[in-house]
């Protein structure tokens, strides 16, 4: 199989721009383990979807060689700005772009100077590709694909790199339980929204780490609907396609609140 | 700085949509992509729209636009001068807008201090890199394309997709009203811009040449029926009805108003019941667009007096 690693991982900014704030903190730590973990699966490649980069009229995938700026969250712009630079496997983009056309995904290559970066794809590569060595594929969350074709776009992303020969680690960034605070709060005491959000989060992740596909595959519609999972959970579909669906565990590296959203570390044990 | 008078007035409120495709259509110098042609009625109706502007003579423009989102607060622009490149995430094809702008920062401070009175969740934004969204930039070059006027931003917190669309409304009309009376206090003459599109009902795709306009028509017809249902509305004044259906013509039409900036522009004008003059209406990939006028010096309603507070009261009672 091309996929040698597989993770979960939150796009919130906080823990980048704000992790001297113990809950935010104790994210970042474990995106950090994360990233290292991610690194010594050597990957030629990281397939990564966010949940951020937002798309409704194709499936648009980065084909620019070389993105870098300095981007500051629209939300938390108080904290300060996100340094991004980023290396683009762009033939496997390209190849990305060309094979949709089979699960009936019409795509398009974005190859543009100033193209605004989301704010989870840069959190997510600035901890677990630092210094931006490993190449990236970027993948958008189109507003109109559901959770089975998103798993699809996954699936065909890995495919596409065990056919280039290249050892894939695949990289879904949201959040667990999309509900969030409003209104100003004690970040020190940030907590998730509301009680039944966290418990869904948790029968999630315990789900997870049991390497229990089938109860994971029939949990999910419900955690979709009645836990807020952000954005159907696609960036969830995203990796559970490039595995196809298959792994046997999973080990969460950080698990808390990113202003009452349910923010999570997961990395996929393959073996 | 901005010239100040006594007390301040909006003086005229305008319906200012944001299709990039309006500027790509008209190729000046600070969009990198170049067109053909492309969405004339719509351009020709900002042409006139912006004679109407120039002839007012505003100190600042205030425009509240969907595509800033923030989920914390409604935020405001507070730098007194922000420029970049501005790329539009959906259709970077046709939009790479170089801009600058200055910000009317003690009318932005105002605004948010008069929010925060009214129980709302108020931030200024001070960060100097920040990106201003495409929608801001698109809606002002259309309307003042010179930018020599100040200008007030204003973030969608999206209430009405988190909250039910009249709960979320309801807080967009304290933000008008908010900004109204901080407008009032520090002495301007302001335009407000509420930038949106009314049936959003779109395409899925691009035709191959973006301005092929023999592709581009209303891509629904219930929709095309509640835009012009709501148009006339307007153009007739009856301000209260159309606020009675506005959450009906949300949820069928999937109008992009729902953002809130339709509802805090006349929030902020006390829901005049004046007649709307329609500069021009259009469809862009699908879209329905209209430019429109509520100029409220000509109609006598510029002053800063409460009398339109009856009027208010009868739209709440209405909805
Ligand atoms: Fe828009």
């Amino acid at each position: 199989m091309a996929v040698v690693s597989a993770f979960l991982v939150p796009g919130s900014p906080l823990p980048y721009v704000k992790r001297d704030n113990p809950p935010w903190g104790k994210i970042a730590t474990g995106l950090e383990r994360a990233g290292a973990a991610l690194v010594q699966s050597k990957p030629d490649v990281i397939l990564l979807y966010s949940t951020q980069w937002i798309a409704v009229l194709d499936q648009l995938w980065q084909t620019r060689p070389r993105v870098s700026g300095l981007h500051v969250d629209e939300n938390w712009h108080e904290y300060g700005e996100l340094p991004y630079k980023l290396k683009i496997d762009t033939r496997l983009a390209r190849a990305c772009v060309a094979a949709t056309g089979t699960i009936g995904v019409k795509s398009k290559a974005v190859n543009y100077d100033g193209f605004p970066i989301d704010t989870g794809t840069i959190v997510a590569a600035n901890f677990l590709n630092p210094g931006g060595k490993i190449p990236l594929v970027l993948a958008s969350n189109n507003l109109y694909h559901d959770f089975a074709l998103t798993e699809k776009l996954g699936r065909l992303a890995a495919r596409l790199a065990g056919k280039q020969k290249k050892r894939a680690a695949v990289v879904g960034v949201g959040n667990f339980s999309g509900a969030f605070f409003r209104h100003e709060i004690d970040i020190a005491k940030d907590k998730i929204v509301a009680p039944k959000y966290d418990r869904w989060n948790k029968k999630i992740l315990a789900l997870l780490q049991a390497g229990d596909g089938k109860g994971l595959s029939a949990a999910l519609p419900e955690f979709a609907a009645k836990g807020q999972a952000d954005m159907g959970f696609k960036h969830g579909a995203w990796v559970l396609g490039a595995l196809g669906r298959k792994f046997t565990g999973a080990q969460v590296h950080a698990y808390g609140p990113l202003y009452g959203s349910g923010g999570a570390v997961v990395e996929f044990i393959l073996k | 700085m901005p010239r100040t008078q006594k007390k301040g007035a909006i003086v005229a409120g305008f319906l200012a949509p944001h299709p990039p495709h309006l500027v790509y259509g008209e190729n000046p110098p600070q969009n990198e992509p170049k067109s053909q042609c492309g969405w004339e009625q719509l351009r020709w109706a900002y042409e006139r729209a912006r004679k109407s502007l120039d002839a007012l003579k505003p100190d600042v423009l205030l425009v509240h636009s969907p595509h800033w989102i923030t989920q914390q607060g409604h935020h405001f622009l507070g730098v007194p001068k922000l420029s970049g490149k501005s790329v539009d995430p959906i259709f970077p094809n046709i939009f790479r807008y170089t801009f600058e702008l200055n910000v009317d920062v003690a009318l932005a401070e105002a605004c948010c201090a008069e929010g925060a009175r009214q129980g709302l969740y108020t931030k200024m934004m001070r960060n100097p890199n920040f990106r201003v969204d495409y929608g801001t930039i698109t809606a002002l070059h259309m309307i003042r394309p010179q930018w020599d006027i100040p200008v007030v931003g204003l973030s969608a917190n999206n209430s009405p997709y988190y909250l039910s669309t009249e709960e979320g409304l309801e807080e967009m009309d304290r933000l008008g009203r908010a900004t109204r009376t901080a407008i009032e206090k520090l002495g301007r003459r302001a335009v407000l811009l509420a930038s949106n599109t009314l049936c959003h009902w779109h395409f899925h795709e691009e035709p191959a040449l973006p301005e092929d306009m023999s592709q581009e028509h209303p891509q629904s017809l219930s929709g095309y029926q509640w835009d012009m249902r709501m148009i006339d509305l307007l153009r007739q004044g009856h301000t209260k009805e159309v606020f009675r259906l506005l959450p009906q013509f949300i949820d069928e039409a999937f109008a992009e108003v729902k953002s809130g900036a339709f509802t805090w522009m006349f929030a902020a004008m006390g829901y005049p019941e004046i007649p709307a003059e329609l500069h021009g209406y259009g469809t862009v990939i699908g879209t329905g667009n209209a430019v429109m006028e509520w100029n409220l010096e000509r109609a006598g309603l510029s002053k800063p007096a409460s009398k339109t507070r009856a009027s208010r009261r009868a739209i709440r009672q209405a909805a």
